[in-house]
This record gives structure tokens, sequence and C-alpha cells, in this order.
């Protein structure tokens, strides 16, 4: 069943045995022997009926380096009447080009739940019977929103780790605010990862790399200047990188305002005041520029219009001390989920920086 | 104003961030050869457009060959265009190649050297290079005293202005254990051992390296792991091609020198060896040289009873006719060079007393595949009628060609009675993790510029290999007879026979 993505009809409430017996059909290979299963993660995806359709093609892109078992709980609450309807899939795909010619074949299960009217207030009672045992529970909730808390206690018992997306709602502040609030609770929340905190790996890697000579490292206790270009979807990590920057360089905020351009940041830094702009930009990428200004130098991260790629440059003036092009990878939301599979335990980087962000939210 | 400093960390230290090593120039000396172009190039510049080398990272190559800067980077860039169609990106290209120079020069005269000097130095200047070198040495092995020697006398052995300064040796590290001592005295005249990095490629593929993460991150494994649940392991380097391209080099190395001594040696260490108290380079080459230790030297005399070689003659793989290693071009027709090794080591250690552990490599055998098998001995009793003759429990390690573990077990056969019948179960690693392997050499060399030995061979760890394997050597050497195998086969009679005589047999992998 290689490259083939075999699927259930839906139906109506059934058991979880008799949904592991399906999936295990669906597996089958042509001459009845059961296909290997090796899956190393569970996936709970909390989406809406409009959305269910892209995030079920991102799953199933991503079950390609992931191999699990995705749950996708589409519900309805406001339906009157109870129901359920459940499909399953599976899909196995190959990885061609491995040391010594081989390929690799690995498989993915996707089950599929519509849940209305009451039992979508308990999504947990469906969602957890369906887990692979012994195995990490991702719960991502893909329309942005922060789950009310302890509103989302039912499903978040089952998660080791809570995926969001800050950038999806449209109110930024809100959401990571909210995040922020999530991060406080002390008892029975599991880890927290943002899709645009992911986003922001590269750029971040990038600006510390700008820093890594020892004789520039100096400089970052002399920044006194930091301009970020975004677009309106960018914001997030905009915020966040402000974030990230002043906790680590040690910048206590002093004031904060809207300007015509965006936003302005104020704050006391180790050796005197620092600036920070935040300027919104026409072309829909969501970071385009992040430049930081010392005494004497300029440090400059910036992404291609049209390529996955950034160059990075440090000037003194108008002089070019330094300068490279990679690749910034790609920051599609299949990609940034994956990234945020690959880790399992408490990011303190990404607490630290929403506190700050909040912190610089609330001057 | 108060001038505080911040720590270089500060913005970096987060485990979701890579390592990125410090500012640094790699010299690579024989930058004309087929390694340069095939490997070393296209592992930096992959290493550079994932965001994993310094923007102050420079390439500098030293040959012969008369080229320049432009010359030597457009032939790498055809070079890696060939090997990537389509897949070598303009602008990160542009921004690596401008980091890449060449020097032509003698690298047996001590001006090249002075040359290469003034050069890194203008790189520290003008790259911000930070006086930081490595050298590696991709040249003929003949010339890695001269260049360590000159290296020195120029006093390139240190980084500039309190840099750093590492040298890479590629295999093979000598000939015998007399030469390998000679070529480790000459080279630590000049570089500390901290300073020597021995690259055997097959530490950095990933697939080796998982053999420690299934021993040591799997407690069910570890307490069957001994002479006490062992009855033996089968060690299996296998490749079905012929001598290809390297019949000048192969005719001098023979499989024992080429595989046995550093591929099989390493495989048998990381099979038998303690867990690490780290996993540091300490750590795991302290407990690496402790097996090599451990192992019973073989007598001259005895070399019949516990090693044989073999060389192909004409025969049919995998559908094809291929000619005998005597008819291969370039290789001499009365050669006695071996194409097959076969070996029964005994590692004299608390863990493995008793245990024998085979091991094999060859040169077209049916297939290419590397793995470990370890044999479990039998059930003390079988309370079922009819089970005398159930196999014992196989674990195979399986490095290439499909990474992956298996166990044979007992099973019953369904219905009535107590039928129990063998079954494999098989996990391919390749099933739970489709992530992109990195190429050995991007590891090692990754590795290299963060200064970080633990996948690179010790001196003690050469020395001590080739401790097991002079007897055998010189028990060879001069020999004018050879057992034959037909290609397509797995090894000679005598292979069998070695095995036989302990009342056991060779695993079809």
């Amino acid at each position: 069943m290689i490259g083939e993505s075999r699927s259930a009809p839906y139906g109506g409430a059934r058991s979880p045995g008799q949904i592991e017996r399906e999936l295990a059909r669906l597996r089958m290979n042509e001459d009845g022997s059961l296909g290997a299963r090796a899956s190393v993660l569970n996936l709970i995806v909390v989406t809406s009926e409009e959305s269910a359709p892209e995030v079920g093609r991102v799953v199933s892109e991503l079950s390609g380096n992931y191999p699990s078992r995705a749950i996708l709980m589409i519900s309805d609450p406001d339906e009157g009447e109870a129901n359920v309807e459940i499909g399953l899939s599976a899909f196995c795909s190959v990885r061609h080009g491995m040391p010594g010619g081989s390929r690799n074949q690995v498989c993915a299960e996707q089950i599929t739940v519509h849940v209305e009217g009451p039992p979508a207030e308990h999504l947990e009672s469906l969602a957890g019977p369906l887990l692979i045992p012994d195995l990490p529970v991702f719960l991502w909730y893909t329309d942005g929103g922060v789950p009310g808390w302890p509103g989302c206690d039912g499903m978040a018992v089952l998660a080791n780790r809570l995926i969001l997306d800050s950038g999806a709602t449209g109110d930024c502040e809100a959401s990571l605010r909210g995040m922020a609030a999530l991060l406080e609770q002390e008892d029975g929340v599991p880890e927290i990862g943002d899709l645009q905190w992911a986003a922001l790996s590269p750029w971040r890697s990038l600006l510390a790399d700008l820093f890594t000579p020892p004789e520039r490292a100096g400089e970052l206790a002399k920044i006194r200047r930091v301009e970020i270009l975004h677009d309106r979807t960018g914001e997030c990590q905009a915020l966040l990188l402000v974030g990230w920057l002043s906790g680590a360089l040690g910048w206590r905020p002093k004031s904060a305002e809207d300007t015509a351009e965006g936003r302005a940041f104020r704050f006391d830094g180790p050796s005197g005041d620092v600036t920070v702009e935040l300027y919104r930009d026409d072309p829909e990428i969501p970071l385009r520029r992040v430049r930081l200004y010392s005494e004497e130098l300029s440090f400059q991260v910036s992404r291609y219009g049209e390529h996955a790629d950034a160059r990075s440059t440090v000037m003194r003036g108008e002089e070019l001390l330094g300068e490279r092009t990679v690749h910034l990878g790609s920051s599609g939301v299949g990609d940034l989920l994956g990234e945020e599979l690959r880790f399992l335990g408490r990011d303190e980087t990404h607490g630290s920086a929403l506190k700050s962000v909040v912190k610089i939210l609330d001057t | 104003m108060v001038d505080t400093q911040l720590s270089p960390d500060v913005l970096r230290g987060d485990p979701r961030l890579p390592k990125v090593p410090e500012p640094g120039a790699m010299v690579i000396f024989g930058a004309s050869g087929d390694l340069t172009a095939r490997k070393l190039i296209p592992a930096l510049y992959e290493l550079v457009a994932r965001r994993r080398l310094p923007m102050e990272f420079a390439v500098v190559g030293v040959s012969r060959t008369e080229m320049s800067h432009e010359e030597f980077r457009a032939r790498l860039r055809k070079a890696l265009d060939e090997q990537r169609p389509g897949g070598v990106s303009g602008e990160i290209w542009e921004s690596f190649a401008s980091g890449v120079f060449y020097l032509p020069g003698d690298t047996n005269k001590a001006e090249t050297y002075q040359e290469l000097k003034g050069f890194l130095k203008k790189l520290d200047v003008e790259r911000g290079t930070e006086g930081n070198r490595a050298f590696y040495l991709a040249s003929s092995p003949t010339l890695f005293p001269t260049i360590v020697e000159r290296l020195g006398e120029a006093g390139m052995n240190r980084g500039e202005n309190g840099g750093w300064a590492r040298v890479v040796l590629e295999k093979p590290f000598g000939r015998d254990l007399a030469s390998a001592k000679a070529l480790n005295r000459d080279i630590r005249r000049y570089f500390e051992e901290s300073q020597i990095y021995r690259i055997d490629h097959y530490l950095g593929k990933e697939t080796v390296q998982n053999i420690m993460a299934l021993r040591f991150s799997n407690s069910i494994f570890e307490p069957v792991w001994s002479q006490h649940y062992v009855d033996h392991v089968q060690i299996t380097v296998a490749e079905d091609i012929g001598v290809g391209t390297r019949a000048g080099f192969y005719e001098q190395a023979g499989a024992m020198r080429d595989i046995v001594q550093n591929h099989l040696m390493q495989v048998l260490c990381l099979t038998a060896m303690e867990p690490p108290v780290a996993f540091d380079a300490r750590s795991v080459r302290e407990e690496k040289v402790k097996v090599l230790k451990a192992v019973r030297r073989i007598p001259e005399d005895e070399v019949e009873d516990f090693a044989v070689r073999g060389q192909y003659t004409r025969g049919w793989v995998w559908g094809e006719e291929v000619p005998g290693y005597r008819e291969e071009k370039n290789i001499s027709p009365d050669s006695t060079t071996e194409t097959f090794v076969a070996l029964k080591l005994h590692i004299d250690n608390w863990r493995w007393a008793g245990v024998p552990f085979y091991v094999r490599t060859g040169k077209r055998l049916p297939k290419r595949v590397t793995e470990i098998a370890i044999q479990f001995k039998p059930t003390p009793h079988a309370p079922f009628a009819g089970a005398e003759n159930l196999e014992p429990n196989v674990l195979v390690v399986r490095v290439q060609p499909e990474e992956g573990v298996s166990l044979k077990i007992g099973a019953k056969v369904p219905g009535s009675g107590f039928e129990i019948r063998s079954v494999n179960m098989d996990l391919l690693y390749g099933t739970a993790f489709l992530e992109e392997v990195p190429d050995a050499y991007q590891r090692l060399l990754l590795d290299l510029m963060l200064g970080d030995p633990t996948l690179f061979i010790r001196a003690d760890e050469t020395e001590s290999a080739w401790d097991i394997l002079d007897p055998v050597i010189r028990a060879w050497t001069g020999k004018e007879e050879i057992p034959f195998y037909p290609a397509g086969s797995w090894g000679p009679e005598e292979a069998d026979e070695l095995i036989m005589r302990d009342g056991r047999k060779w695993r079809r992998p």
C-alpha cells in the first residue's frame, strides 16, 4: 500500500477496538501480511470544519517524518443534537535515496472525529481511548485561540505538549498574554509550544552567529537600536524576538508606544538606552529584516523576497565587514509543526521571552 | 556609563539552537584530489547552507596543481553540480565560494608553508578566522609525516594569537604496528594528541552511532549482553563491489588494512565496550581501547586456527558476471592480496570471557551489508515436545543498507498442540524516522570545527588494532597461495571451516 492512502468510509460511533481493527486492515499489504507500524508520537488536533481539509493535508505530509497516529477532532458544540462521525485512513510513504540505495517505508494513521452537540464538550472522552499507549501526546489547537483554562483541562491532561499558534488569531497581544498566563498556571498544564516561536529559530540562530567572534561579542552590551521589519502576520514573531533579545541582554522596559509605522519600545540597557522599532512592511513576508546597531557597527539579517534564503551582514558605517547567505528554511505550517514535534521538554527560553513580551506590553 | 560585558553565549545558550563552531579556516592538503571534490566540499557547502558554520569560515586548498582561486572554485562547483543536479543554490554557493581559496605548492618545500602561513594571517584579518586552523591531510599517506613536520617547523602547529590548530588524518594510519607507531610519533613531535583527529568516516555514520544508542539507551539489552547469555557474536562487513578504481591502493592494502584494521575493529569496539560514563571523547575512547587491549593476541604460529583470507575469482553477482580479482585492471595476475578476511577473536574480560567473536569482510560477496548478530545461548530446557531443534534467539543489529534491529524468537504455531517456530521480529529504524540523514563527513567536519574528537580515533586505538592484526599479517606475508572464492559467494570454504570447527555456522545476512 506504499504511496496509497486508504480510507474507511465515515461511520457512526464505533468502539476503540473496532477502530483499531479497521486501522490494522487498512495497513494490510496485498498479500494479507500486516504492514509494520513504527510510531513515535500521538498528535491530537483540535480544529474547525473550515480548517479541517487543510489541517488534514498538513498532518498527512508530516507523517513522512513523524510516523504517528493523528486524531483530528472537529467539534461543533453548538449543534443541539449529539452526533459522532468517525473516519479512518492510513498512508504509507517511501523515502528513496537512503544510504546504500535502500528505501524506507513509513506508515501513519489518521482518525478524523466529527463531534456535534454535548459530546463536543468532552473531546477527551473520545481522544483518550484512541491514543497509542506509551508514546508522547502532542495537542495542537490550529485556530490560534489560546484555550481557556481550565476549559481545556480535559484535553490537556492527555497531552505532554500543547502546540499553539499565537499568529493565527489576528490579535497577537492577546494570544501572547494568554500563553504567558497559561505558563503561570501551576498544575496540570502541559509544556507549551508556539509555531511563531518555532519560526524564529533560524533568525535567532543567525543573529547569535553575528556575535560569535570574540571581538564582536562585546558589541552585544553596546546595542543601542533595533529595527524589525515585519508584515501583519509576523507581528507575534517580531514581539517574541524583542522579548528574547531584551530578556537575554538584560534590557529593562521603560516605555512602549504605537507609532505611525508600527510600535516603538524603549529600554534601559546595561550600557544605556536602547530603542526598538517595529515597522509594518507591505510584502507578505512575516519577518523581513532585523537590524541591530551598536555604537560602531550594524548587524543585519534579512530575507530574500522570493527565496527561503537569508543574508547576514556586519557593517561599520558603509564598510562591509562580513556577509554570507544561507538557507533560512521553510516556514510553512507543516515545517513549523514538525519543528515543535521534535521538542518534548520545557522550553525555558520561550517562556522567558514570553514573560519579557508581557512586561514590555504592560509598560 | 558602565561598559558591561555579556557572555558570548547569551544568545546561543538555548538547546533548540544548533551549536556553531568558532571562526576558523580549514586547510586541505591534496585539494586537487577526489576526496576534496566528492566528499569534503559537498559536506562543507551543506554545513554552510544549513547555518552550521560561522560567517567567519574559510577553506584553503593546497596542492601541486597550478590553479587560480577561481579555477579551483569552478572545479569544485562543477563537481558539486554533478553530485546534486539542480540542488545547489547560486546565492549560497557564491557566498560560500567567496571564502574558498587555493594555493598551489609543493608540500615538501618549506616555502609553501611560509606562503600558507602568510595567507592564513591575511584571512584572519580579512575574513575574521581568528587564528584558528584545521589542517586536513587529504593527500597520500606517505606525505603525512612531511606535511606535519613542515607545519611544525613553520610554527603552524599552534593557532595564531591564541587560536587553535588541529590536524586531520585520513586512514590508513600506517601499514602495521611499527609504521603506525612511527607515524604517531612523527605527528606528536609537533601536535599534541588532543590536536590530532584521525578520521574513519564509518564512525560518522548515524547508523554506526546507533549501535551505542541501542545498547546504552535501552536497559533491556544490557543485562543479556554478556557471556552469561551470549553464545557467540558474528560481525559482517560485506561489499558486493570489486576493487573498482582503487587497484593501486588495494593491491598494497588488501581487506585487512582497508576494512578490518579500522571499520571492523571500530564496530567490534562499539559492540563489546562497557557503557561509557559520558558520551565524550575521553570516556568513549577509553572504553574502546579497553576492548582492543582485551582482545586475545593470535600467536603467529596458530594463525591458521584463527584467521582465513581469500581472493575472489570470476563469478556472478546480482545477475552479472564479474571478473576475478586477478583479472581486474591494474591488478597483478599473480596477486596474493586478500579480498576476504575472516577472524575468530576472543575478548578476555569479565563480560566476554569464552564468547567467540567471528568477524568477516570481503569484496564481491553476494550483497552489501554490515551487521552485528548476537546469538544467544539456547534455553536450558525445552518443555515442549519437538522443540529440541528450536533455533536460539538472535538479535541482529543491521547497520546498512537498511538500518534496523531484528530479533528471532520462538513462538507457538496457532492450533492444537504446542508446536514452536522461530519468528523474526523486524524493526527498521527507517520506518520510525525519515529525517534526512546527514552525510558522515558533514558530521565529522562539524565535530572537528567544534573541537569534539569523540568520533575520531585516538593513537592508542589505532596501535592496539594493529597489535591484534600484526601477527596475522606477518604470517600471511610472502605466502604464495591464497584460498579463492567465486564472486557472489560468502567467501572461501576455509572460512566455513573456521567456524564449523566450533560447531557453529555463518549466518546468511
